[in-house]
């Protein structure tokens, strides 16, 4: 993706934003008392001045965007690092994989608890990003959140969620 | 009580073996972590904090600042034996410590980054001892006016020059500023973007979105690109830098660590700058000028003196005024809140004795420092082969304990991993994550300030430039945004000539 393209991405999104908070995101979102005198001291006041901004700033990176066009034409992709050039699907897979990783992580940490939620969590990471030390990874995976659990739960006094199976001392 | 009767009982405060502990710890920490690739000095404090929950306030702070000094000279090390600059404020570094370590002299390049960090490193632990309790005193007579416009310049100029544009930088401190609304209006208590849901109506975790800010995107970066930041590790050689060698580059490291401390001082600026201008000056008046970027042994001192120099200055906005300086800082602070502390001028009279004890303790963590360094220089061989296939998924795991431990509340953990994801499109769209979390921190401070700033003046704005201090900066605000879209339109005119 070239600079040019992040701009405009980075303004439109911005500009979207602003809109949103506007029309949707304040009126919706916020409550403010009926009988406040001085506008300034309205919970919306802030709000919409910091939304009014990121409008702003959007339309200023759209147009320093729209600048930067005519001489970036050529040479676009230049400016790419290395990491960015190579943006394949498998890149998008992983991140989506590591997506659904975190989304189960977080759904099964009430459910089986902290430690183990954890363990197939730091494994499945683990083989995502291809570790080259298999048996180290799965070794750490039940070793990291064990001693882990025993410096919140025993010395910082955390409680850590056990789930509805396992209980550990 | 006068400043060495200050300075005495913050000795007695950290003479205690807990307290050199927890620098030494912090020290190792910070140094491994700083040499290890893909890590940094930022991470590395931010997933330490959780663990200060169990500790004192002073040897809680005193783990912290032993991990962000560890850090940042940590990340020479790689620099120099791989080329690979293990936080940004070391790519100076890499200008003449590879050439170094390509001609066998690894061991001499990191000798003298070692030496220069500790003197740099010393020099601004002194001046924040200096300077920080008269800001301090001085600080004492702002008023909420003075304290908007005061946040506000540390905002404009951490928005301008944290990442490649100004626009850029502003969108994300924006952003940060309009995430820190969320929760229960300050003033009346109202509902704001919580949508009654219990969970955000204290507003999001502080230690939740930092962590999912600088730790979650480390991770996802390596699961973007599982191959990267491999390099292949130079050997130290059988060279040391000799005391002759370091005193022809004192002068350097002085004035690195004087120009560390000046820019470390004013909020925002952070090392990077620093150390490439301490490198820049050094190269223009050294009379071995030739012979720099090609392994030049002065080239490395004033890198890392720049680099060092700012790690105590930092620190004096945020005791003095209770301004973060850089992200470390605005990270330290949480650690200030954990204990209930609020760094800023009134902290020097209620709570003198914790100041003065983390300027005691800083000063020893430079002693420190020296030790591991040099043991931590002949051990590289080892942290760099500790393999990242193990090393990310035991970061994440750690960051879920740690963020669950603030509050007990699974939820925060979700807000890590959503604030994960917007971190690393943050660092996909080249927008500075540092803007965000700073104005994430100060925005209700602003907000407070401003609207306590109206209901001085029964809604007038004239309060916002009652007297010279605000004057002083409202002109640097303005100074600062000329400057910075000054710099922009030559960078793009530059470019187009290109």
């Amino acid at each position: 993706m070239s600079s040019r393209h992040k701009q405009l991405g980075i303004g439109g999104a911005a500009v979207l934003s602003s809109a949103f908070l506007f029309f949707v995101g304040i009126p919706y979102g916020i409550s403010a008392p009926s009988n406040i005198r001085n506008i300034v001291l309205s919970p919306l006041f802030w709000p919409q001045i910091l939304a009014g901004l990121i409008g702003l700033v959007g339309l200023g990176i759209l147009v320093s965007a729209a600048r930067a066009g005519a001489g970036e034409t050529v040479t676009a992709g230049q400016d790419q690092t290395p990491d960015q050039a190579q943006s394949e699907p498998g890149n998008w897979l992983r991140l989506a994989v590591m997506t659904v990783i975190l989304v189960v992580y977080l759904a099964a940490v009430p459910w089986i608890g902290l430690v183990w939620a954890s363990i197939p969590a730091f494994i499945a990471v683990a083989f995502l990003i291809q570790t080259r030390h298999p048996k180290t990874a799965v070794i750490a995976a039940i070793l990291v959140p064990l001693v882990l659990y025993a410096f919140f739960a025993h010395v910082a006094g955390v409680a850590v969620p056990q789930g509805e199976f396992v209980r550990l001392p | 009580m006068s400043f060495f009767d200050n300075l005495l009982l913050g000795w007695e405060l950290v003479s205690n073996i807990e307290s050199f502990l927890a620098l030494a710890v912090g020290v190792v920490v910070g140094v491994i972590a700083g040499a290890i690739p893909g890590m940094s000095a930022t991470m590395a404090v931010a997933l330490t904090l959780p663990f200060t929950f169990a500790l004192s306030p002073i040897t809680g702070i005193l783990l912290l600042l032993g991990v962000y000094k560890g850090g940042i000279f940590g990340g020479s090390i790689p620099a120099i034996l791989i080329k690979t600059p293990g936080t940004p404020a070391s790519s100076a570094t890499i200008l003449d410590g590879y050439p170094l370590a390509e001609k066998g002299q690894a061991g001499k390049a990191l000798g003298m980054a070692l030496y220069a960090s500790c003197t740099a490193d010393l020099i601004s632990n002194l001046a924040l001892i200096l300077f920080a309790g008269w800001l301090a005193s001085f600080a004492l007579n702002f008023g909420p006016p003075e304290f908007f416009t005061l946040i506000l310049f540390s905002l404009t100029i951490i928005a301008g020059v944290s990442g490649q544009s100004l626009l850029r930088g502003a969108l994300s401190a924006l952003m940060g500023l309009l995430l820190a609304t969320i929760g229960l209006d300050l003033v009346y208590g109202t509902n704001r973007f919580n949508f009654n849901d219990p969970n955000l109506m204290g507003g999001l975790n502080f230690i939740a979105v930092l962590i999912g800010l600088f730790a979650i995107p480390e991770i996802l970066t390596k699961v973007w690109d599982p191959r990267g930041n491999d390099g292949s590790t130079r050997q130290l050689g059988g060279n040391w830098v000799s005391f002759a060698e370091y005193r022809a580059c004192f002068k350097s490291i002085v004035r690195g660590s004087v120009i560390g401390v000046f820019l470390g001082s004013i909020p925002g600026i952070g090392a990077a700058p620093s150390a490439f201008l301490s490198y820049s000056e050094a190269r223009r008046k050294s009379p071995n000028r030739e012979n720099f970027g090609k392994g030049e042994l002065e080239g490395v001192a004033a890198a890392e003196a720049g680099n060092n120099g700012v790690a105590g200055a930092t620190l004096i906005p945020l005791l003095a005024l209770g301004v973060p300086g850089d992200v470390i800082t605005a990270i330290i602070i949480g650690a200030f809140m954990i204990h209930g502390l609020q760094p800023g001028p009134l902290m020097f009279v209620t709570n003198a004795d914790i100041i003065y004890g983390l300027f005691m303790g800083l000063i020893i963590s430079s002693v420190i420092l020296l030790l591991v360094g040099s043991v931590a220089i002949r051990a590289f061989r080892f942290v760099a082969d500790i393999p990242r296939g193990v090393l990310f998924p035991a970061v994440l795991v750690l960051c879920v304990f740690g963020v669950f431990a603030v509050n007990n509340n699974i939820f925060d953990i979700g807000v890590m991993f959503a604030m994960g994801g917007l971190g690393f499109l943050m660092l996909r769209f080249d927008l500075p994550a540092a803007p965000f979390l700073i104005a994430f921190i100060l925005g209700p401070l602003l907000e407070d300030n401003f609207r306590q700033s109206m209901l001085m003046s029964g809604g007038s704005p004239d309060v916002l430039v009652r007297g010279p201090i605000t004057w002083v900066f409202w002109t640097m605000t303005v100074i600062t945004v000329v400057a910075v879209v000054r710099a922009g339109f030559r960078n793009s005119k530059q470019a187009t000539q290109n």
